[in-house]
């Protein structure tokens, strides 16, 4: 008896696939920084005329005004919404933070996953805040923790970086639940009502003024509980060709796969994937979905015994839910 | 580098013959708008000295000119080229007594607004204000001895 008890999340190729369709969107709204900090822009007005017939030019005094910088900051969600269980460690929210200022500048980073609005409180991981620094999208062993007055980012005009904030999920969930979470960014030089100045803390000395953005900037991701439990289990019956139970060539091993969803929720388009085992041949015409035969061709019916790759045993069980009760699938091989 | 110089010269050398005769004083100022709130509570707009700009922001160029000279004088035109780095805000040019062009092609030739065209990768399109390169004041009559003459332009630093 060969007993394997399975707990998949479903829809994780979805959530993949969303994220890279939001990336995509976000690579086209480059912002620009506008004028280099720094930069003289001078002035010099001129009049041409005519004094009893002869003609003049005189040129009027030089004006010169400096360009200050700009605190900028926008924060974008990269995420979409993540699908979590209850009591999971170390969820990601991918957010990317931008400074749309036009000089360099030092950015604070803090979370808070106590928002108004939602059914759970995501619990902050230990650190809470990382640089994907491996580009990946998610939490990776490569990525570098954010270290308050330590690594703070320091982004050039125009410059982004991508920044993951990390919660727990906690254990009194139910399906359906969403738990939020925020990423701020901050320019260290200051925030505040558009228009605020900084005197002489810009770069090079010029005046740092508060943007349009406040210098400050904040996005919220979520977590949605999708907590399908599916139960997958295996079981082998052996009939060798002397009436006995012995796996040796000859013998007809009779699997029997049991899948049931055992939680609310749907699994959706529900597909058991089973490989041939080596030294063993599948045989012909053996697959059933309870009890009801499903031909080896790839056609209509809801299986097949795929040869394309490593042969296996395919059947789809479709949107399944609780209320489906268990689905069994038979097949059998002959042991070389 | 040479005929730059002998420019530069020539140039000196007449606005210090037009002093002597007597000519135009030119001065020019840049200021942005301030919101202030007056002693009846009520905000009003004005325009302040400016430094520093930050991208964005909006400044107002005036331009004063004055016949300190004993003599009117005449076919008076106000020059004044747009920086680089500032967008000209449309419409903003102004100067009472006197028609305004601009120039696209680094002051070489000016016409109405609306006459300038633009071409860009072979296509020509109408010229915008992000095209102007110089903006020129041409006055109607002469300016008497004492008067005094305005112009003025807004831009937004890019």
């Amino acid at each position: 008896m060969n007993v394997a008890d399975l707990k998949r999340r479903i829809f994780r190729s979805l959530q993949s696939a969303a994220f890279a369709g939001v990336l995509l969107s976000s690579s086209g709204s480059a912002l620009a920084a506008g004028t280099a900090v720094g930069t003289t822009i001078q002035n010099t007005a001129t009049v041409d005329f005519t004094l009893g017939g002869t003609p003049l030019t005189v040129s009027s005094n030089t004006t010169t005004i400096v360009v200050a910088e700009r605190l900028d900051i926008v924060v974008t969600l990269q995420s979409g919404q993540v699908l979590v269980s209850a009591n999971d460690v170390n969820q990601a929210l991918l957010f990317t933070v931008t400074n749309t200022g036009n000089g360099t500048e030092v950015i604070l980073l803090s979370m808070d996953s106590v928002i108004a609005g939602d059914q759970f409180d995501p619990t902050p991981a230990v650190p809470e805040i990382y640089f994907d620094t491996d580009g990946s999208g998610d939490l990776s062993p490569g990525d570098v923790a954010y270290n308050p007055g330590v690594n703070d980012p320091n982004l050039v005009a125009d410059a982004s970086v991508d920044i993951l904030i990390v919660n727990d999920i906690p254990g009194a969930v139910v399906n359906g639940d969403i738990g939020r979470s925020e990423l701020t960014a901050a320019a260290a030089t200051g925030t505040g009502v558009p228009g605020t100045v900084y005197a002489g803390q810009g770069d090079g000395g010029t005046d740092a003024v508060v943007g349009a953005t406040g210098a400050e900037a904040a996005q919220v991701g979520e977590y949605l509980v999708s907590d399908i439990l599916i139960n997958v289990v295996k079981a082998q019956l052996v009939s060798d060709p002397f009436g006995g139970t012995e796996p040796i060539p000859g013998a007809t091993i009779s699997y029997t796969i049991t899948v049931d969803v055992a939680s609310v929720g749907v699994a959706t388009a529900s597909v058991l994937r089973d490989p041939i085992p080596n030294f063993s041949t599948f045989v012909p015409g053996s697959i059933t979905l309870n009890g009801v035969p499903i031909t080896d061709a790839i056609d209509a019916d809801a299986g097949e015994f795929d040869t394309s790759a490593v042969p296996t045993v395919v059947v789809r069980l479709g949107d399944l839910t609780l209320a489906d009760g268990i689905q069994t699938v038979v097949f059998e091989v002959r042991i070389d | 580098m040479k005929i730059l110089m002998s420019v530069v010269f020539l140039g000196l050398s007449f606005s210090a013959i037009a002093q002597e005769e007597g000519s135009l004083d030119i001065r020019t100022v840049v200021q942005k708008e301030e919101v202030v709130v007056n002693e009846n509570g009520e905000s009003e707009n004005r325009l302040v000295a400016v430094e520093s700009v930050v991208p964005g922001e909006r400044v107002f160029y005036t331009i004063t000119f004055t016949n300190v000279g004993d003599e009117p004088a005449e076919n008076i035109v106000i020059t004044n080229p747009i920086s680089a780095e500032l967008s000209y805000v449309e419409g903003s040019a102004f100067g009472p007594g006197m028609d305004v062009e601009f120039s696209v092609d680094g002051g070489a030739t000016f016409a109405d607004a609306a006459d300038l065209t633009v071409t860009v990768d072979g296509e020509t399109r109408a010229a915008g204000p992000d095209d102007f390169t110089h903006i020129r004041w041409v006055m109607q009559g002469e300016l008497n001895s004492g008067s005094q003459g305005t112009a003025r332009f807004a831009a937004v630093l890019n």
